[in-house]
């Protein structure tokens, strides 16, 4: 049957439309909120709105059950929806929630709306991004994730700060997503096809007949830099610190946490590691290694530049791309996935919701504080909120302790699970012994971490207030730091809900085919 | 579950309710009644101790072994080690509980009295119950977690309350010389639990933790190292020598306080944990000798250090110290003879001393509270007059104490003294020393009767002399602080002869407890022993008795007309070294204290040796940053060349060496 025939064509389209229900209300709801922006701006309605689009697509999902999908449709359905794409679609369902009530202190009047619709757009653009299944959808859902971003950076800007954040952010993010096409093309090219596995499967099988394609190499490297500007890995990360620090808190939060989600689950998903049959196979080639020195200069790099920042924000970007490099170990394991592994792309997961809480957390006590007439702009502007704000300086310090990765908060968790899978690797793969290196390098970054999130802490709890103790607004922002330490607090005590739902996104490769784990140097 | 109308139910309701008073009077204090702390506290310890009493009268008839356990859930569960709220109900437990909560009651009662309109009332009174709280904990378990909670929680509660005048330096040392020293004897009891764990299997209540080495014996080795350790801990808790030194010092926190701690809740402690373990030290006769000689010679040397001691308080202190070496003497004999004979004998001067201690505190509380809160006894006298009631409980306690015959003390003594004999007769490998033991202990005896009328005779006779801190305002002490004092020495007169010479009641209820029996029948299996019935010996009671009255007569012959004190010249040495406590502490502070500062001093300046490494280490990042910050010039066509440059390496690298 011609597969552009217009019944097969509608039919397979009005399936794919029934996988995306939930992204559909959002994206509706976001429209509705831009038409609305004509007549009424209110900060109150459109939060009020945004947050009722969040639960109404989550009653979607949750109500409406999904038609069934069989693991043989991967290769020719559109839409993918096993697996990590209901991982992500709840991750960022919740995500969402925190980011609107964050938005309620963060958004202004007039652009309330537009502020909204865009959150609502980003989510979806996430959520799209763990279950469209073809090369051009994917780039369409990353874009989803850019494009509202550019505009929510721009929104704000009366300040020159903020205008040239929004510029630098526009441009490099234009080269990257030039980047990753160029990329895309080229798999494209090589293997005819748009649909992942089958990009995956096609690679995969050429690379057990000869040797590896010098075209394959080429694509995936710029598949890893187009992403990697997403994780802001290192050398792709240089818009960070200049665009955090010129950007409101709430599109900060965002920035540090939506597209490393985006980047990292992309990255999976076209190198075939969350469909358990075909992962594509790199471990013949350099691909390995130079994603294990990407992890440790990320680390390594985003700490030392950390160390030294006195602005919170730039503080927070170095840190975030910090963390950028400890996913990337889990990610690295995962490529390697094959018998006696300990974890694989799963840890990676438990630690993006682990660094989410905690980093979005930080965000949303900073949106409190600057709502209820503070300026927080340096370190030193934390000065002595122990003693003026206790509440929220406690929820601060749970977020630092988690991102320090102290026990009994989900930053444990999370760095456990990453490290462990990392030490914890045969050393039969090409790689040997470099995973215990690098786990001893993640072990001294964060050594190395412990001493800035350790030095704000302390300004925080023993200096002595500088500014009066604020009065009590913003409950929204408030709310959304309450919801991320709890989160932050139960996941560290009782972190097995989390984990069995990454393992299931996530499954660990059984076996990996004996051929593929030759290594030919 | 269990029945809370058991026995054993009823006996946890009783050890709880304390709590439930320490939280009543906590909140009391926080609200504006605080001036009714004292309601909460009384009427918990006195319901406690009714409702402890009844479960006494109903088990106390009948034969044959009395042992209750209750499980209340797990406590937590780590590989073969299952810890749940297990408690035990024996004679043993319950004896201690109905001793605790009663004498217990009575002080909370002479507390409204003594502590009337002090600041911190409520706190006080709060902390008192918590107190009683923990040791009815402690002596209600049935298996070493719960008995370290409650034991680790009276050093917390003996911490809060010697400290309760915390504004007051010496109060404030004192209170941290209790802790840390009670804290030095607990790693040793916690290494020894440890230790028997190891040896019994992981068990953990007591029943099967001693069945278990019944069944499987260590090495001995290992068995006198568990007993060893564990006394350790009740050194550290009883006062023993070499860590005694705490309770003297404790008499700075209130009066009545003292008396809780040296009657019923503190000190006891460590011999009721020997008397639990009874099972493991029959197996030791080593550790028995060592638990006896550490016994005898804290006796003798407390005794010698209460003779020229200037505070009333003060030579009470180290006459618990004293009488809880007697307590040890009897528990260490317990390889030797019968635990039947040997436990109860300690048991049976606990529960008698319980009570002439407590009088005689709460009536130097008394004194001290006529006297404008003076103690110094070269600065008053012959209060015989001005304070008729307190004079004559006081000398009915000293009495007991001094063992003046059929008084409650003397019987006790008699006990211990009799084991002793026995031990030294007996055929056992170091029967020679349990001879000297006993000498040691008639010394001691004389020497107690001396010190304690020296003490009633410099307070309560001669010409009347008040110090003017009183200010004139000297007078008999209130109701609430004399019915107590009457009711104690009621029992002080009359208690020991009631319950043990008349009855035998006392032994035969203790040799119920399992503990008691296993290690009766460890000590037959172990010693190929045929059981002696145990009979009354006149020449221990003729002589113990010749000792007091002797001692009771000197110290008449000497100081009954008062103060001040005369020390004939040739006496002056000794009397010099008694009054200055041997030096003990000035040897300690030599021998332990400037060598810890030392190391302290020296392991400081190798810290500020390693710092100085660790801060030129942790230059280097930042000196590796400031050389990465140019890298981030805000020029966003230097970063988009930076992303391109990289992404250029990376092709290099990845694709020229792989195809190569």
């Amino acid at each position: 049957m011609n597969p552009l025939s217009s019944q097969a064509l509608f039919d397979q389209a009005s399936l794919s439309i029934r996988f995306l229900l939930p992204e559909l209300t959002l994206v509706g709801s976001a429209c509705a909120l831009f038409l609305l922006a004509a007549f009424r701006s209110s900060r109150r309605f459109s939060g009020c709105l945004a947050l009722g689009a969040i639960f109404a697509a989550a009653g979607v999902a949750f109500g409406i059950p999904e038609p069934s999908f069989l693991a043989a449709d991967r290769f020719t359905a559109g839409i993918d929806p096993t697996g990590v794409a209901v991982f992500v679609r709840w991750l960022a369902l919740g995500a969402g929630v925190i980011y609107a009530l964050l938005g309620f202190s963060d958004s202004s009047r007039q652009t309330a709306p537009e502020y909204f619709g865009c959150l609502l757009v980003v989510l979806a653009g996430l959520s799209m991004v763990a279950r469209v299944n073809d090369l051009l959808s994917l780039f369409l859902a990353l874009e989803m994730i850019s494009i509202p971003t550019y505009v929510l950076l721009y929104l704000p800007t009366k300040s020159k700060a903020g205008q040239e954040a929004a510029l630098k952010y526009f441009l490099l993010s234009l080269l990257s997503s030039g980047v990753l096409l160029f990329g895309f093309s080229y798999l494209y090219g090589l293997t005819g096809a748009i649909n992942l596995p089958l990009v995956a499967e096609t690679l995969s099988k050429a690379s057990q007949v000869g040797p590896v394609s010098p075209l394959a190499l080429v694509a995936i490297v710029l598949v890893i830099a187009g992403l990697g500007f997403r994780l802001a890995a290192v050398p792709f990360h240089f818009y960070a610190p200049d665009v955090y620090e010129g950007a409101p808190n709430g599109v900060v939060a965002q920035l540090a946490f939506i597209p490393k989600v985006a980047g990292l689950v992309a990255l999976a998903r076209i190198f075939g590691l969350l469909t358990p049959d075909a992962p594509f196979d790199a471990a013949r080639t350099l691909i390995p290694l130079t994603l294990w020195v990407i992890a440790a200069v990320t680390m390594t790099f985003g700490n030392l530049l950390a160390l030294i920042q006195d602005n919170l924000k730039r503080l927070f970007a170095y840190s975030g791309i910090a963390h950028a490099g400890y996913m990337l170990i889990g990610f690295l394991v995962a490529t390697e996935a094959g018998a006696g592994m300990q974890s694989g792309f799963d840890a990676v997961l438990v630690y993006l919701v682990a660094y989410g809480l905690m980093t979005v957390g930080i965000f949303c006590v900073l949106g409190y504080l600057t709502h209820t007439g503070r300026t927080i702009e340096t370190v030193d502007d934390l000065a002595g909120l122990g003693r003026t704000n206790p509440v929220a300086a406690g929820m601060m310090g749970l977020f630092f302790l988690s991102l320090i990765g102290m026990p009994l908060t989900a930053g444990f968790n999370g760095k456990l699970l990453l490290f462990f899978g990392a030490f914890e690797t045969p050393p039969t793969t090409p790689l040997k012994d470099l995973y215990r290196i690098l786990t001893l390098i993640a072990a001294l970054n964060s050594a190395i971490a412990a001493v800035y999130y350790l030095k704000a802490m302390g300004v925080m709890f023993l200096r002595a207030p500088l500014q009066p103790a604020a009065p009590a607004k913003g409950y929204a922002a408030f709310l959304a730091a309450f919801l991320c330490a709890v989160g932050t607090l139960g996941l560290g005590v009782y972190p097995k809900p989390l984990v069995d739902a990454a393992r299931k996104a996530a499954p660990i490769p059984a076996t990996k085919s004996p051929t593929v784990l030759v290594v030919s140097k | 579950m269990f029945d809370l109308s058991s026995p054993i139910g009823l006996a946890l309701i009783a050890a709880a309710l304390p709590l439930a008073g320490a939280v009543l009077a906590a909140i009391l204090g926080w609200s504006k009644l605080g001036r009714f702390a004292h309601l909460p506290a009384i009427l918990s310890f006195a319901s406690a101790s009714v409702i402890s009493l009844l479960v006494l009268a109903g088990v106390i008839e009948g034969d044959g072994a009395l042992s209750m356990s209750a499980d209340l859930g797990t406590w937590f569960s780590v590989g073969r080690l299952n810890v749940t709220f297990a408690f035990l109900l024996d004679p043993l437990s319950l004896v201690m509980l109905c001793t605790v909560t009663f004498i217990a009651t009575f002080i909370a009662i002479f507390s409204a009295g003594y502590m009337r309109g002090d600041a911190g009332y409520a706190r006080y009174f709060s902390i008192m119950s918590l107190f009683v709280f923990a040791m009815c904990l402690l002596v209600m378990s049935n298996n070493f977690f719960v008995l370290l909670a409650g034991w680790e929680g009276v050093g917390l509660c003996s911490y809060l309350l010697v400290g309760y005048y915390y504004a007051k330096p010496s109060a404030a040392a004192a209170a941290r010389k209790a802790f840390l020293v009670t804290r030095l004897g607990d790693v040793g009891l916690v290494l020894g639990i440890f230790l028997l764990w190891q040896a019994g299997g992981y068990h953990t209540t007591f029943d099967s933790l001693f069945d278990h080495i019944a069944k499987y014996p260590p090495a001995s080795g290992t068995i006198t190292a568990i007993c060893l350790l564990l006394f350790c801990g009740a050194v550290g808790k009883s006062a023993q020598l070499p860590l005694y030194v705490w309770l003297p010092d404790a008499m700075e926190g209130p009066t009545p306080v003292s008396a809780l701690i040296h009657a019923a809740t503190m000190v006891t402690a460590g011999v009721f944990l020997l008397a639990r373990c009874a099972p493991l030290f029959v197996l030791s006769p080593e550790a028995g000798l060592i638990v006896s000689c550490i016994g005898g010679a804290t006796a003798l040397l407390a005794g010698f250090l209460a003779l020229a001691q200037n505070d009333l308080k003060r030579v009470l202190a180290y006459s618990t110290v004293s009488q809880l070496g007697f307590m040890f003497l009897a528990l260490g004999c317990s390889g030797v003879i019968s635990p039947k004979v040997a436990v109860v004998a300690a048991m049976f001067h606990l529960f008698t001393h319980a009570f002439f201690k407590a009088l005689l505190f709460l009536g130097s509380g008394s004194v001290m509270h006529a006297m404008g809160n003076v103690i110094d006894m070269r600065k008053f006298g012959g209060l015989r007059k001005l304070m008729p009631w307190t004079h004559a409980t006081f000398l009915i306690g000293s009495a007991a104490l001094a063992g003046v015959p059929l008084l409650s003390g003397f019987w006790s003594k008699d006990q211990i003294l009799h084991g002793l004999l026995e031990a030294g007769e007996s055929h056992a490998k170091y029967h020679t020393i349990y001879l000297g033991l006993f000498a040691v202990a008639l010394a001691t005896a004389g020497l107690t009767a001396f010190y304690t009328f020296r003490a009633y005779f410099l307070t309560f006779w001669g010409t009347e002399r008040i110090p003017h801190e009183a200010h004139g305002h000297a007078h008999e002490s209130p109701a609430v602080m004399v019915v107590p004092l009457v009711v104690l020495a009621v029992g002080a007169l009359l208690v020991g002869l009631i319950v043990d010479p008349l009855t035998h009641g006392f032994g035969h209820f203790l040799e119920r407890s399992p503990s008691i029996a296993n290690a009766h029948a460890g000590y037959l299996a172990h010693s190929n022993m045929v059981e002696k019935p145990h009979a009354f010996s006149w020449l221990v009671a003729g002589l113990s008795s010749l000792l007091a009255l002797g001692g009771i007569g000197a110290a008449f012959a000497i100081y009954r007309r008062g103060g001040p004190e005369i020390v004939p010249a040739k006496l002056k040495p000794i009397y010099a070294l008694s009054q200055n406590k041997l030096y003990v502490d000035e040897t300690y502070a030599a021998a332990f204290v400037k060598p810890a500062e030392w190391l302290a001093s020296t392991g400081r300046q190798f810290d500020a040796f390693l710092d100085a490494i660790a801060r030129l280490l942790s230059f280097a990042p930042r000196l590796i940053a400031g050389l990465l910050r140019p890298l981030h010039n805000g020029l966003v066509q230097f970063y988009a060349l930076g992303t391109v440059l990289g992404l250029a390496v990376f092709l290099t690298v990845v694709v020229f060496r792989s195809a190569r």
